[in-house]
């Protein structure tokens, strides 16, 4: 296919990137293995001269952390939950913007919107939507949602207050997390199909082939590559899934009375920094580091199998 | 041609950028004087006051350079000097909370201010010693070694007890001084006051407490009863897990569950909101609390909006919150100290540390500052200066004089003030206790006694558990 | 094309029943409805934004939200501009937003042309590398790296103070050059062009580098787009690192403006109205750029003509 040739060249283009790669991130790689396998290794204390041995105290530190299976319950629940509803409704989204013609542009602007709006504002919403303000009978207000649901006759929901079960915290952090992911996958997918030739469409017009059809054999593996991109990419950041949780619970990261409830490993490495504690911290980032290669690893083969460049 | 424009821009754009770089490295640090840096948190208008004392302050020394930079909040401020002491920028002097100074010592750059006010030519007089209210002034002494001084108070507050004057007199209520009923006939307590309330107006939760975590510190202190510990054995540090704490959580557990009170987590709103409260919610009852529990620096929010006709629907009592234990008042200190950081000049040091004498020992900034702030001066001093007197006079039941009213309250309990041991984890503490009251109290009515001591058995093991 | 299109149509209309017309206005219907329903849900933090630097701060601070301002004020954009010294935080913004975008582009353009079009040893490894370094919570990089812009290198105890470029632009642009995620992103676009347009180049003699500048490029020009949008964002929202390394009021961006203590209360509360209200301000231009950038994501479509 490509030139076979060893091309000494590629490494020119590659130039840049690889330096400022071996200083801003092959080089912080290196460091964080270091410090996660100095025992108690804190940043700190190496300044007040403390001196920290080799070993793997570190990881069983984190491993015996009380709540560490929790953290990590949430952390693969998180990724496995959201990746699948944001990337098939952003691909939907993105489908049926790019089939309209009337009002198309008017559509993309208010899809595009999302990208100027603070992630302060994201935080605020989320409050105003699913936070019940009051206590037993004595009510403040319910949120919008549960106003919504009371429009049906339903009995309001405790999403996120005091008491409130963490599926329903979880659904509402799967929620936030979907919302906050589709304008990017929408884009990226929009830009996809945007490169689609349209020919192919015309083609299978004539044919008469069925929408749905269409869509599955001709839409989605034309669009392939950016839907392996946005899978791969966003199963990388649903591991490392944190500010979300933070927008909804606070750095308590769960509700009043169960914090923590809705932690992440990499909230639990957030837990780290104040104190300094680099090498809990980074023995925590290289579990984590770990999983998100196995899973990519798998996500590779798999789109190498089905992409169709 | 696309090609030569597209490169004279990227040149265009590279240059300027790397230019700055390269010679602010050439030159960097060769400025003239001593720089001293200081880290904050104060808003514009603090900023302002802070501003104007630098002015004076350099009339004096204009060879120092006080470079104040408003960092965010607290933890902002704790994070931005962690990281900068690991590559040796840290800041002269930083905002700071006890637990933060904890943190800061395994580095041995925090500076021991002994060594500066002990000081024959610079250090401060028995006086100016003396000038500081003297619960403030200890907390710098609490890092477990009390031979050294970590901070010097900046500006303090405390928690007070805003209640509804108009419906308290209305009602003949008398205002509560301790919290449990010692009996009947005992009407000056919180537990009757409470639930004589809420037999007035059902539709009420009569108490509204801003903060759990303080709630529980402060009844350990005032039971004294064990919390924590500043000792090195992780296992040890811990202490709250016992029956006394266990005994009074169950109290507080049944006054939620008759609806007397709420707290600022398990409301999801601002207990001040609850208590100012005038609009109907959805179902077009108006809900109020009639006390309110909460910092005294936020008392303009425990006011009401004023009416249309420039009245209020009702006028805002201040007084000193429950106490368990008359002879063992105690009530919690809060704001920010101020810490010094070792910097590879010790002339900045020292530079930094005429600056902070000069500012802490200054009744007037303290007096400015107080004004602004709400936040209360740290020197006896500043309560005798007329700006100040004349400040404290306008104090009135309405949002312009309420300010000087709880200012006034908590220099009256400047005997009772404690503060937590502060040590690495000790935050960590105060995290969990607070979650531990809102899960013990909200715990569902039919758990039993073992569940419900899990719970702070719970709060122990995560307390180790993050500090391993 | 447009006879392809003419022919089609003929062909549809020729073999059209009721029925399917019936169906395709149910399934423009429901298009339209699922568009709008999601549009809502996606606009509602932007509207909320928009509302919330309109009311009073007492108003904001009730504890029922309104959804539409009791009274509509103007001062928190007074407050905004009085507090934020927002014309310069914007001026800094836009300097380090622009330049970091066009070196970043050449980059990102140059590194994925050389991963999707260029054969060389160790290719796959350096790109599984690539992305392994996206795997690490970004937090760590963080500490390190503010470790290596302040001058404070491995195995040295002091800092080496000519090395140390924090306070700069510089520092706030160039460790955030490379981004795996755009070469990636790129890398993916570039591979979806047919190789044989590369062969045929090849054979005419192009070289590489005109080959990606005349055929490459403007073929993946949506996807170029998207990237600079994300990047013009990526410094509008920066924050945790500008903070960290250049905090000076000679180089402050927005974000570190309207989030550090220029909108915080006396008492320690943040005036949110009056930080929506500097947050809407600043997000107009970027919103103007995006509006304008829409018909080049467009223009993708006019030239695929070139592929199959």
């Amino acid at each position: 296919m490509t030139d076979k040739r060893n091309n000494p060249k590629a490494w020119l283009y590659l130039l840049p990137a690889v330096i400022l790669l071996l200083i801003f991130s092959f080089y912080p790689l290196i460091n964080t293995f270091r410090m996660a396998f100095l025992n108690g290794y804190n940043g700190l204390a190496i300044i007040g001269g403390e001196k920290f041995t080799f070993g793997v105290e570190n990881f069983r530190t984190v491993i015996n952390n009380v709540d560490f299976k929790l953290y990590l319950r949430n952390t693969v629940l998180l990724c496995v939950l959201t990746v699948p509803i944001s990337t098939v409704l952003a691909l939907l989204i993105a489908v049926a913007l790019n089939s309209i013609k009337p009002l198309q542009k008017v559509f993309q602007t208010v899809f595009f919107l999302p990208y100027v709006t603070n992630s302060i504002a994201i935080g605020m919403v989320f409050n105003a939507m699913f936070t019940q303000v009051g206590v037993g009978d004595l009510v403040q207000t319910y949120g919008i949602i549960n106003n919504i649901i009371g429009l049906f006759g339903a009995e309001p929901i405790n999403f996120v207050n005091t008491g409130s079960s963490w599926g329903a915290n979880m659904f509402v952090v799967c929620t936030y997390i979907v919302w906050h992911a589709l304008p990017f996958k929408i884009l990226v997918l929009l830009g996809g199909l945007q490169n689609v030739n349209k020919q192919y469409y015309e083609a299978a017009k004539i044919d008469a082939t069925s929408k749905t059809r269409t869509f599955f054999r001709i839409t989605v593996p034309l669009v392939s590559p950016m839907l392996a991109y946005v899978v791969i990419t966003s199963f990388i950041g649903g591991f490392k899934e944190y500010s979300s949780i933070v927008g909804i619970f606070g750095e308590s990261m769960g509700p009043a009375g169960s914090s923590g409830q809705m932690n992440t490993i990499v909230g639990y490495v957030y837990n780290m920094l104040p104190k300094s504690n680099l090498g809990n911290a980074s023995a925590a980032s290289l579990i984590l580091f770990g999983i998100i290669l196995v899973v990519t690893a798998i996500n590779g083969y798999v789109s190498k199998k089905k992409v169709h460049y | 041609m696309k090609k030569v424009l597209a490169i004279v821009l990227a040149v265009a754009c590279l240059l300027p950028c790397l230019l700055p770089c390269l010679l602010l490295a050439g030159c960097g640090g060769q400025k003239e004087g001593i720089e001293v840096v200081f880290y904050h948190t104060m808003g514009a208008n603090l900023r302002a006051v802070l501003q104007k004392y630098i002015a004076e302050f350099n009339k004096v020394h204009p060879e120092i350079t006080i470079v104040e930079s408003s960092i965010g909040g607290y933890d902002d401020v704790r994070d931005q000097v962690i990281t900068e002491l690991q590559s040796g920028k840290q800041p002269a002097l930083a905002y700071c909370y006890p637990d933060h100074v904890a943190t800061y010592l395994r580095s041995r750059k925090v500076v021991d201010l002994n060594t500066y006010i002990n000081d024959p030519d610079v250090g401060l007089t028995a006086e100016q010693i003396a000038d500081f209210i003297p619960g403030y002034y200890e907390e710098g002494t609490l890092f477990g070694d009390t031979s050294k001084m970590y901070t010097l108070p900046f500006s303090k507050s405390t928690e007070v007890m805003y209640y509804n004057k108009t419906f308290f007199e209305a009602n003949g209520l008398s205002v509560p001084d301790h919290w449990f009923s010692t009996g009947a006939g005992d009407t000056t307590s919180m537990e009757y006051v409470v639930s004589r309330i809420k037999e007035i107006e059902p539709t009420s939760i009569p108490l509204g407490y801003d903060s759990e975590a303080n709630w529980f510190i402060t009844m350990t202190e005032q039971l004294k009863t064990p919390y924590t510990a500043a000792v090195d054995t992780v296992e040890e540090r811990f202490l709250f897990d016992n029956d006394q704490n266990y005994e009074f959580c169950s109290k507080i557990r049944e006054w939620y569950q008759k609806g007397w009170m709420t707290t600022q987590a398990i409301y999801k709103g601002y207990t001040s909101g609850l208590f100012t409260n005038t609009k109907p919610n959805e179902e077009g009852k108006v809900i109020h609390s009639y006390i309110s529990i909460g910092s005294s620096a936020g008392a303009t929010y425990q006011c009401p909006a004023a009416n249309d006709d420039g009245t209020y629907s009702f006028e805002v009592g201040i007084a000193e919150i429950p106490q368990a234990d008359a002879s063992n008042k105690k009530v919690i200190s809060q704001g920010p100290s101020v810490c010094m950081l070792q910097q590879k000049n010790k002339a900045v040091n020292d530079a930094a540390w005429l600056f902070l004498k000069y500012l802490l020992t200054s009744p007037e900034f303290e007096a400015e500052f107080s004004m602004t702030s709400g936040y209360v001066p740290v020197l006896r001093s500043t309560f005798s200066l007329d700006a100040y007197k004349e400040f404290l006079s306008g104090a009135n039941y309405d949002k312009t004089g309420i300010a000087a009213l709880s200012a006034k309250i908590c220099m009256e309990q400047e005997n009772s003030y404690f503060t937590s041991p502060a040590f690495v984890g000790s935050s960590d503490a105060r995290d969990q206790v607070g979650e531990l009251l809102v899960a013990f109290i909200s715990a569902p009515a039919d758990s039993t006694e073992s569940s419900l001591k899990q719970l702070f058995k719970d709060a122990y093991n995560r307390c180790v558990s993050l500090n391993k | 094309m447009a006879a392809a299109v003419k022919n089609a149509k003929a062909i549809d209309i020729a073999s059209s029943r009721r029925a399917q017309t019936a169906s395709n206005a149910v399934r423009l219907t429901v298009t339209y409805v699922f568009l709008f329903v999601m549009a809502v849900i996606v606009i509602f933090p932007f509207y909320w934004m928009v509302i919330s630097s309109l009311k009073t701060f007492d108003e904001y601070r009730e504890n029922v939200p309104t959804l539409w301002p009791r009274t509509i004020v103007f001062e928190n954009f007074g407050t905004a501009f009085e507090k934020a010294s927002l014309v310069d935080l914007f001026l800094h913004t836009l300097y380090v937003g622009v330049v970091s975008t066009v070196l970043s582009l050449i980059v990102t353009v140059l590194s994925a042309f050389a991963f999707s079009r260029l054969e060389f040893k160790g290719k796959n490894a350096l790109f599984g590398l690539l992305m392994a370094t996206m795997m690490v919570p970004g937090e760590l990089y963080t500490i390190t790296n503010y470790l290596t812009v302040a001058g404070k290198l491995p195995f040295f105890d002091e800092a080496v103070s000519w090395l140390d470029i924090t306070n700069t632009f510089a520092v706030l642009i160039v460790p955030m050059l490379v981004s795996v995620y755009y070469i990636y992103l790129l890398r993916q676009t570039f591979l979806q062009i047919p190789n044989e347009l590369y062969l045929a180049a090849k054979v005419d003699g192009t070289s590489d580098f005109k080959y990606l500048w005349k055929v490459m490029l403007p073929l993946s020009v949506s996807t170029v787009i998207t990237i600079t949008i994300l990047k013009m964002m990526g410094a509008w929202n920066s924050y945790i690192w500008p903070r960290l390394v250049a905090n000076d009021d000679a180089h402050k961006l927005i974000t570190n403006g309207l989030r550090g203590a220029s909108f915080v209360t006396e008492t320690n509360e943040t005036n949110y109205p009056a930080q929506m209200a500097a947050v809407f301000i600043v997000s107009i231009p970027l919103f103007l750029v995006f509006v304008f950038l829409r018909k080049y994501i467009m223009r993708g479509v006019s030239r695929s003509g070139i592929k199959g």
